[in-house]
């Protein structure tokens, strides 16, 4: 059956759009207000929604995220309050395709069948895992057999090169590009072969092809836009919403904004 | 959950790292298999093991020890390596690897700076440029190692996220390696990270289970019965046990800290109580809080300060091949009182813990019994800390 993010995805082709995704670390400034940045967003028209699961030792971020992460674990955020929170936006009729980006041992710690088992009921569409490559799939993916299971994102980076086609066999809902080596949100520091990189793996993928970290504005990726169908903003959208005091109504703003300039590009 | 592949010790291991890294290993592990089968390679260990870190070391009969406690004890004395540990062993045989490798930086992670000063010495000797992430409660409690390594021409980058210690300065390091992987080589100081890396600090601390092991068979003329060492990371301990695992009659105990005590929960016992998960890239028993974030490790010894245990140990343990057990802060403090006074040797206290344990694994044994202990490093770098148990003022943790 589709997933709600292909089918997102198979829409946004059908009118000749590009994708637009958010990052924000879930539980801030506290679950209603969060749970008030998701309906924005929803309202927005924005495509996919990545929520960050903090985590107590986030290798793959920089410091907006380790901070986030940081202050969601101060405020006792967990997976069992996320999947409460998202059973609840469901509920309510929020339809936004909603993914996952979670650092292996959170799923591990909380067992993989159950993890994928409370995925289902509250809704989960996708899971980025940064620290769990190819070679490391197989236990989760074999949990993930499973009807309205979430899509295992697969994510590459600009030095995988002959690894590209292994990971992206079976891969589903789109690929996401890494714009450059090292952590997220090293603004505009983008690998310096990121075109050649991208047209690569665009020629191979089946799946639409994101590009993430470091993006700020729809502009930042005006060189790539023939080669990517869409952008990932997560350091950034997490700044602006601590310089707004998590302001719904400016997550809104920002959303609109990126999402036309980034079609009209 | 079996994994029969070589990047795994029976369940633990792998390589839990973004996938930005996943060639840099692969990369790691090729030129690694080709080094150690070179002769010229090996030859040029062998060469600084001798002439520069001063090996081979003894394997010193400590008479009064062995008088006191009950059983002969042998004390391998990785102490009298050139920086004062068995750290140096595994940095010259990774700088080569850089060398190899064609990279001209190097960066390491370091708690206590032991690991920390002997990555700045090994990047001395081979002309590397040097970085060394330590954090900001460790640059604190360890201001004169800070000062070596910038004698040595290091620089120490202070890491101010999470604890501020060991744990974070390793996630530091990952991140910074994952950015700068193209020309720079990561020194991981204990047997701990994704795979290669567990192997590859085996291979360079078996020099210390090679050597007691023909030490032993000369003096002796058999093998030990016991033989012991002192688990954080699991660098020594697995150096220790590395040419002991096949020989079956020889028992092999790690010892961690147990801080407080178990039951306080401020301890750095992986193996008592620890679950496995992920961290650093590796599969390994580690301690965890209900959610699975990772719990702060607690030890008067900032060398055992750490959260997790290299893969290797973890399978031991399941395997049954190994014994784990821990000692507390005070234990290793009476012990290392002991060594000073009994044979005039001032041992680091992360060795110290091990000593700790050979008094009670004595009780257990005949007085013609052998007992081996990696004597891991010396105490130059603990007088302080020392000093203020001593003055019953604790310690900085």
């Amino acid at each position: 059956m589709e997933n709600r993010i292909e089918q997102k995805m198979r829409c946004l082709k059908e009118q000749g759009n590009k994708a637009f995704i958010t990052y924000m670390t879930v539980g801030l400034p506290d679950m209603a207000g969060c749970k008030a940045l998701i309906e924005a967003q929803e309202r927005a028209g924005l495509d996919v929604l990545e929520l960050g699961i903090p985590f107590s030792d986030p290798i793959a971020d920089g410091p907006v995220i380790q901070n986030a992460s940081y202050k969601s674990i101060q405020l006792g955020v967990n997976l069992k309050k996320v999947f409460a929170l998202l059973k609840e936006v469901r509920a309510q009729g929020v339809e936004l395709p909603i993914i996952f980006m979670l650092y292996y041992n959170t799923a591990l710690h909380f067992g993989l069948e159950m993890f994928v088992e409370e995925c289902i009921n509250s809704g989960v569409d996708g899971l980025v895992i940064p620290d769990l490559p190819l070679e490391e799939q197989g236990d989760l993916k074999e949990a993930l057999q499973r009807e309205n299971a979430p899509l295992l994102i697969q994510l590459v980076s600009p030095v995988s090169a002959d690894r590209v086609p292994k990971i992206l066999e079976g891969a589903r809902g789109f690929v996401y590009c890494v714009s450059g080596m090292g952590v997220t949100g090293q603004s505009g520091n983008f690998h310096k072969k990121i075109l050649h990189y991208l047209s690569e793996v665009k020629k191979i993928a089946k799946i639409p092809v994101m590009m993430g970290f470091g993006i700020e504005q729809a502009k930042d990726v005006a060189p790539m836009k023939d080669v990517i169908d869409g952008a990932i903003v997560g350091s950034h959208f997490i700044k602006l919403l601590e310089a707004n005091e998590y302001q719904p109504q400016e997550a809104e703003k920002y959303c609109r904004t990126f999402k036309k300039e980034l079609n009209d590009l | 959950m079996k994994k029969n592949n070589e990047r795994y010790f029976g369940e633990f291991g792998g390589q839990f790292v973004s996938e930005s890294l996943m060639n840099v290993l692969e990369e790691l592990d090729q030129v690694y298999e080709e080094a150690i089968h070179d002769e010229e390679f090996l030859k040029q260990y062998d060469y600084y093991m001798k002439q520069y870190v001063g090996r081979e070391n003894p394997l010193y009969f400590a008479e009064n020890l062995s008088r006191a406690y009950g059983t002969k004890i042998y004390l391998k004395r990785e102490d009298l390596n050139h920086t004062g540990a068995h750290k140096i062993n595994n940095v010259i045989g990774q700088i080569m690897l850089a060398k190899r490798m064609g990279k001209k930086k190097v960066i390491a992670e370091t708690g206590a700076g032991q690991h920390g000063v002997a990555t700045a010495t090994g990047a001395a000797l081979f002309g590397m440029e040097c970085t060394v992430y330590m954090g900001e409660e460790d640059m604190a409690r360890q201001e004169l190692n800070v000062f070596r390594m910038e004698m040595l021409g290091a620089k120490v980058e202070c890491v101010k996220s999470g604890s501020c210690t060991l744990k974070d300065a390793t996630n530091e390091a990952i991140r910074t390696w994952a950015k700068t992987a193209e020309d720079t080589f990561y020194v991981i100081g204990s047997a701990v990270g994704p795979y290669p890396y567990p192997k590859i600090v085996k291979e360079f601390q078996s020099i210390i289970s090679r050597e007691s092991k023909r030490q032993i068979l000369e003096a002796e003329g058999r093998l030990p019965d016991v033989v012991m060492a002192c688990v954080g990371g699991g660098s020594n301990s697995i150096g220790m046990f590395a040419d002991f695992i096949e020989e079956t009659s020889v028992k092999l105990i790690g010892v961690e800290a147990a801080g407080l005590g178990i039951e306080t929960g401020k301890h750095a016992s992986a193996m008592a109580l620890g679950k496995p998960g992920t961290l650093h890239g590796m599969r390994s028993y580690l301690l965890q809080d209900e959610d699975g974030n990772i719990q702060i490790a607690h030890s008067i010894s900032a060398g055992l300060d750490y959260p997790g245990v290299g893969p290797e140990h973890a399978y031991l343990k399941d395997s049954g091949r190994a014994e784990y057990v821990s000692i507390t802060d005070q234990e290793a403090m009476e012990a290392l009182q002991d060594l000073c006074r009994m044979e005039g040797i001032i041992p680091a206290i992360e060795s110290a813990h091990a000593i700790a344990y050979a008094k009670k694994q004595a009780k257990k044994m005949k007085a013609e019994d052998i007992m081996i202990v990696c004597l891991s490093g010396r105490g130059d770098k603990d007088v302080h800390t020392v000093a203020d148990y001593m003055a019953g003022k604790g310690y900085l943790n």
